[in-house]
């Protein structure tokens, strides 16, 4: 497989993952949309190069950011990260042999916590998902989904008991999602939980979790490991998914009312004509 | 390919569990309520593709372990949990195949208008994954890609041995028997097994 | 009080964890951030297992280190009805197939920590011995089941079963389905229903 031509994906700022990972003067390979990329830190800044040409970089919120193409906006805004008091924890990279917008997919779905995160992030007694808004704000070209609400019987590392959290997503673009919620010992304010997806294959990606938290009693070993158990339950239903691709094509698949977000992101990769990573369409002329 | 073919041995299969079998590289899942009855579905959930074999069997019923959707024996949707008082609607439901079980195994078939096979009780032996094509395995056994079973004569007994096409370099025998000595039938196909996979290999 | 020095995506931590549920002993653990941090090859831990590997157990003043002979440990000082760890003609078959879990079943351990957290190996290699090590246990299982045996030594759970559990259940991680392994698909669902079964990410406590 090499480079994709699907241009809406090409135009499309990436992480290659967090900054610490790339030593300096140490060159990493690395790979994003099916072509082969060579990392270089340098005492200047950071070289990414494909194919014999260099790519535009980003170091923004502790990662490496990078493009193929010309990205119609700079990358989104994460205010949180510019609060003194937060926490930054990277979760470390994991490989998913899944689709990228699966990974998204089901970062953004809230009934499955009972049955993937069974007694922390949901049970099996409180399944209700209950009506929540979702929006596409169009000035930043943005998906929102608000006033989400879930009963979780653990809901981060410093939760002692249950509760009802209070949850807000937010899809910047298609391959980076972040979660906004009400952490156990600061309830006016909201925890950043970021997915930012490398696409390395269609069917193939690299998981870059991200947290800026407040939380002054766990250790960074307990929010990582945290983070890392949550994902990895996903894991396990991504891998399993069928077909490994996002299928677009009506019918397909089954959405409900609970499922009001994936409508509307599938909506939106299909407005932007992305096709790395959705299954192959058999209802379009020209297709 | 045969109408019927046989994708499992019954004792691999008992109430309360579910399998994952490829057959001709088509993912498919067995499993068994509560009533006793081995059900063959495509291995997948109607609402996020989730493959099924995942899923618990409460009663009977099988859960999806993606969204805890419960299906019945007949395929339907009961239950989304996340729309506790929705009444669902008969549209949404799993793919199931035929199934049936006779001689000892779990039968499936695309399309159920012919009837199954009708096989006496046999004795399962065992089910073995051989890393060979099929042609090659049923060369060597003496059967007939056209033909859902082998007869292969073993000592006093006829083993009768179902097989199913995983792809196209791998085989899964299902074997049984009328009273076969059931330890060195077992040793004796795994042998087999050996020695055309390293006829494979050389 | 028992510690388990712990990472909560490791088969190794899980079959301890498993064990201490089952035998229904308290315990506390210390997150260790194996991954990304390495936290296991810094000094402070290497002064508890030179070894730089988890888990590490702590137990009245002893520092173990290998879930197998931590598995060991518990059975002897735990579990009075001695079913875990028995002590007449089925301890060698106990050794046996814990000398199997801890030896070429890790063989899906490694693959697993190529394919999951991009470890540098040859995947396909590894991918090779663990499919060897699960067709020999299969194989081991299905005659057993013949014999009217649902566990891998003996009438009832072993160690061996508790060590062997984790990374045939977490092979899919590793690239390798159970489809060609119906007596392992039997026997998994054996120790599932054990009393104190636990899941781990990647073994969902549903069954």
């Amino acid at each position: 497989m090499s480079l994709t031509d699907d241009r809406a994906a090409l135009d499309q700022w990436y992480t290659l993952g967090a900054l610490q990972d790339f030593p300096d003067g140490a060159e990493v390979h690395s790979r994003l949309l099916g072509e082969d990329l060579t990392v270089r830190r340098l005492a200047d800044g950071v070289e990414v190069r494909a194919a014999g040409r260099a790519l535009p970089v980003r170091t923004e919120y502790g990662h490496l950011w990078t493009s193929f193409g010309t990205p119609e906006r700079n990358l989104f805004e994460l205010p949180e990260s510019r609060e003194p008091d937060r926490r930054w924890i990277h979760c470390g990279p994991v490989r998913v042999r899944a689709s990228g917008l699966r990974l998204v997919e089901n970062f953004l779905d809230l009934a499955h916590f009972p049955y993937v995160h069974t007694d922390i992030l949901g049970s099996e007694a409180h399944p209700e998902v209950a009506k929540y808004e979702v929006e596409q704000r169009r000035d930043v070209d943005e998906l929102w989904a608000t006033k989400c609400e879930f009963y979780q019987p653990k809901a981060a590392a410093a939760s002692d008991e249950g509760q009802i959290s209070k949850y807000m997503y937010r899809v910047v673009s298609p391959f980076n999602v972040m979660l906004y919620k009400t952490p156990p010992t600061a309830p006016d304010r909201w925890d950043v939980i970021a997915l930012f997806v490398q696409p390395v294959d269609e069917a193939v990606s690299v998981a870059n979790a991200f947290m800026l938290v407040i939380d002054d009693t766990s250790t960074d070993a307990e929010l990582s490991a945290f983070q890392q158990m949550i994902f990895v339950q996903d894991k396990i239903v991504l891998e399993n998914q069928r077909p490994s691709l996002l299928p677009l094509q009506p019918g397909r698949e089954t959405p409900t009312r609970a499922d009001l977000s994936s409508v509307l992101y599938r909506r939106w990769l299909k407005e932007k004509q992305l096709r790395f990573g959705t299954e192959p369409r058999t209802d379009l002329p020209n297709a | 390919m045969a109408d019927w073919i046989p994708i499992a041995l019954s004792r691999d299969v008992p109430v309360g569990i579910t399998r994952a079998v490829i057959v001709d590289t088509r993912e498919v899942m067995i499993w068994r309520g509560e009533d006793g009855v081995a059900q063959v579905w495509e291995d997948r959930c109607p609402h996020r593709g989730m493959r099924l074999s995942l899923g618990f069997v409460r009663g009977n019923a099988l859960n999806c372990l993606y969204h805890g959707w419960q299906y019945g024996a007949g395929a339907n949707c009961l239950r989304i949990p996340a729309h506790p008082d929705l009444t669902v609607p008969p549209t949404i439901r799993a793919n199931a195949f035929a199934a049936a079980e006779t001689g000892g195994m779990v039968w499936m078939s695309d399309d159920s208008a012919a009837p199954p096979p009708q096989l006496p009780a046999l004795t399962p032996v065992i089910s073995l994954a051989i890393e060979v094509a099929p042609e090659r395995v049923l060369a060597e056994l003496g059967g007939s890609t056209a033909e859902p079973l082998i007869e292969l004569p073993f000592a006093a007994d006829t083993l009768q041995i179902g097989w199913h096409r995983v792809h196209a370099a791998k085989t899964m025998l299902h074997a049984t028997g009328a009273g076969a000595d059931i330890g060195a039938a077992t040793a004796h196909l795994r042998a087999l097994r050996q020695n055309l996979e390293q006829g494979v290999a050389a | 009080m028992p510690k388990l020095y712990d990472y909560v995506l490791s088969g190794s931590c899980y079959k301890v964890r498993l064990l201490l549920n089952m035998l229904g002993i308290a315990y506390e653990t210390q997150a260790v951030d194996f991954f990304p941090g390495r936290e296991h090859k810094r000094p402070e831990f290497l002064a508890l297992n030179p070894l730089g590997q988890l888990p590490v157990f702590e137990d009245a003043g002893l520092v173990l280190r290998d879930a197998q002979a931590i598995l060991c440990h518990l059975a002897s000082s735990y579990d009075a009805s001695g079913q875990w760890l028995p002590r007449d003609v089925r301890f060698g078959s106990v050794m046996m197939w814990l000398s199997f879990a801890g030896g070429e079943l890790m063989a899906i351990s490694g693959a697993r920590m190529i394919a999951m957290l991009n470890y540098p190996g040859d995947l396909a290699t590894l991918q090779a011995k663990a499919r060897t090590a699960l067709r020999l246990l299969d194989d081991h299982l299905a005659d057993r089941a013949q014999a009217g045996g649902l566990w891998i030594v003996g009438a009832t759970p072993t160690i061996a079963d508790i060590a062997s559990f984790p990374y045939v259940a977490l092979s899919h991680d590793a690239g390798i389905g159970h489809e060609d392994y119906p007596a392992i698909n039997l026997w998994q669902r054996q120790v599932r229903k054990l009393p104190g079964f636990v899941g781990m990410p990647g073994v969902p406590g549903y069954f």
